[in-house]
């Protein structure tokens, strides 16, 4: 029947079954593959990968550093500060939308088309307007994420029951409380889960921008090491960027379970 | 006895657009009193309503309050103020907060800022610890001993509406507005909510005997007629059928109080034998819901000539615009 719900374990097996599928398929596929060309590198074994890792971790004998060390410090700052220059400006910027009908006809028509513009194609754009230092990273991811940011925020503000807003008025608070105390709590776990949502996007906006310009950092490695189709070093690579946004995703579920545990079952 | 009146709505009037919603509604309620506010489905209850929180002033006419520094002239209100507690039937209670925390809420908006919470935190914390001492004191009182560590979506709709009252309660204001608060309960939990009401009148009774203020004086807009006979001691009737064109008004101007009597005084351990108030029941019907308009409505808005006698000189006067023969245009 649809939608029929199953055991717990039933559900975990499946899960961990489908992980086993993938990595089995991957090994049969590697294997088959240096059947036919034992020096093969573009679907390495998992012999290949670790030794991929081995090179990513240990301080290179040409340039004195640790690879993966250097990649994740650039990466990690980059995407961190654009994160939170992103999710400061829009959470200033949804609020007041949400809250004063001025702010929002002024702002609403040019967000709602900034949103339509993917950040990659704009590339240009940034390099122009703020050099191709780190500054672009974090403009870039800024950017990137803010419209969409903002709007889920606005629109949560715009959810906000009016009656609530009268019984804080009755009950003495400010405007700036109405706002602060009363709206942003029921607006910060929507907040987060829209914050969890853009942090695939910003990923994709820093790995390319680092692809293009970029002289450290996980984008700049992947690309290096895919034109020396070393894929051993690249594999790895891929697999710390989604254990990263996977673990930085559970980071952000945990932090709205403490931070908001009203939340789930008021949404239930 | 000194008649203390808790609040007044004089001529208001609005309209939204072309569209006439009240029309010349005048009320004047007195300290202490349960005026439950009846009328058909779109008659303009939650707009009168919010005209007296303030939230969406009348486009004529004004709401005044009579607090104790201002019980001669009375202050007019301009917007919502913590002296007008309300309890509406859906969103009582701030979802993100426990229901100690829902009933404190309001002394800490009252008594502290921003600021105050922000950068003289060891002296907020104290005073927190306070508040919802107080709390907890409030929800005991309507039995909620159990549920002070409850989210409002853990409570049953009974609980939150009884929370949602202390809520209000704990700020002492000068009336409080329940907007249709049982319309989504189940009978027995309806019950048992208007039963926490008559309680409520009853500490009035009290403290009027002991020669004080009585607590609370309370608005309920319902749709139910047997609970607006049970829980308050005077029905008021908002009514859009009435013959306006007989009182000299060229067009309908709206909503006006079409029925305005005392309602029996129930106990809350006494049976609720509704054989009692049938006849009252039928004739709020009759005059309030029916689409053809009563042939005098002030036949019908009686309360203050029946009742009016021990009102103070001062009140008289004004109280002769509850007739309807003398309109604010």
């Amino acid at each position: 029947m649809i939608r029929r719900p199953i055991p717990k374990s039933l559900a975990l097996a499946l899960g961990l079954a489908s992980v086993v599928f993938l990595l089995g398929a991957y090994t049969l596929l590697a294997r088959w593959q240096h059947q036919k060309n034992p020096d093969d590198t573009t679907i390495p074994s998992w012999s290949q990968i670790r030794q991929g890792l081995v090179t990513a971790i240990e301080v290179n004998a040409r340039t004195d550093e640790r690879w993966l060390l250097e990649d994740a410090k650039a990466s990690g700052a980059r995407l961190f500060a654009g994160l939170i220059v992103g999710v400061a400006g829009a959470l200033a910027l949804g609020m007041l939308m949400g809250c004063f009908t001025p702010v929002e006809a002024w702002c609403n028509p040019p967000l709602s088309l900034l949103a339509k513009i993917p950040p990659t194609a704009a590339l240009a754009v940034f390099f122009v307007l703020v050099g191709t230092e780190g500054e672009m990273y974090v403009t870039m991811i800024a950017f990137g994420i803010l419209p969409t940011l903002a709007m889920t925020i606005f629109l949560a503000v715009k959810e906000f029951p009016e009656e609530l807003q009268f019984k804080a008025y009755t009950l003495g608070a400010s405007h700036a409380e109405v706002i602060w105390t009363i709206i942003f709590p029921h607006v910060l776990p929507k907040l987060i889960d829209a914050v969890r949502l853009v942090i695939g996007p910003a990923m994709v906006f820093l790995i390319a921008a680092e692809m293009l310009v970029g002289s450290v950092g996980f984008g700049y490695t992947i690309r290096l090491q895919s034109k020396l189709l070393n894929m051993g070093v690249v594999y790895p690579y891929l697999a710390l960027l989604a254990a990263f946004g996977f673990a930085m995703d559970y980071a952000l579920y945990q932090l709205q379970r403490k931070l908001c545990p009203w939340y789930e079952g008021h949404r239930s | 006895m000194k008649v203390e009146i808790a609040l007044e709505c004089r001529g208001i009037h609005h309209w939204f657009g072309d569209k006439r919603v009240l029309g010349d509604v005048n009320l004047k309620i007195k300290r202490g009193q349960f005026l439950a506010m009846v009328g058909p489905s779109g008659c303009g209850k939650s707009t009168l309503l919010r005209a007296i929180v303030g939230t969406h002033l009348p486009c004529q006419g004004q709401v005044f309050l009579f607090p104790k520094d201002h019980e001669a002239e009375g202050l007019a209100v301009a917007g919502p103020g913590r002296d007008r507690g309300i309890v509406y039937q859906h969103y009582s209670l701030f979802p993100f907060l426990t229901a100690k925390e829902n009933v404190a809420v309001g002394l800490m908006l009252d008594q502290t800022g921003i600021a105050f919470r922000t950068f003289r935190f060891w002296k907020w914390r104290k005073l927190r610890r306070d508040h919802l001492k107080q709390a907890e004191d409030f929800l005991a009182e309507v039995k909620l001993n159990d549920a002070m560590n409850l989210y409002p979506h853990e409570m049953s709709g009974g609980m939150r509406q009884r929370v949602a009252l202390a809520q209000a309660m704990i700020m002492k204001p000068e009336i409080i507005l329940l907007d249709e608060p049982f319309g989504a309960l189940d009978e027995a939990t309806r019950e048992e909510s208007q039963q926490m009401l008559l309680s409520l009148y009853e500490e009035n009774q009290q403290a009027i005997r002991r020669g004080e203020r009585p607590p609370y004086t309370l608005i309920i807009v319902t749709h139910e007629l047997n609970e607006a006979i049970y829980v308050g001691d005077r029905v008021a009737g908002l009514s859009q059928y009435w013959d306006w064109r007989k009182e000299g008004f060229e067009k309908c101007p709206g909503a006006t109080i079409t029925y305005d009597k005392a309602a029996p005084v129930f106990q809350t351990k006494s049976a609720k034998d509704f054989t009692t108030f049938t006849e009252q029941r039928e004739e709020i019907r009759r005059v309030v819901f029916e689409p053809s308009p009563p042939p005098d409505r002030r036949e019908h808005v009686v309360y203050w000539l029946t009742n009016g006698a021990a009102m103070p000189s001062d009140h008289a006067a004004a109280a002769s615009v509850v007739n309807p023969g003398e309109k604010s245009r």
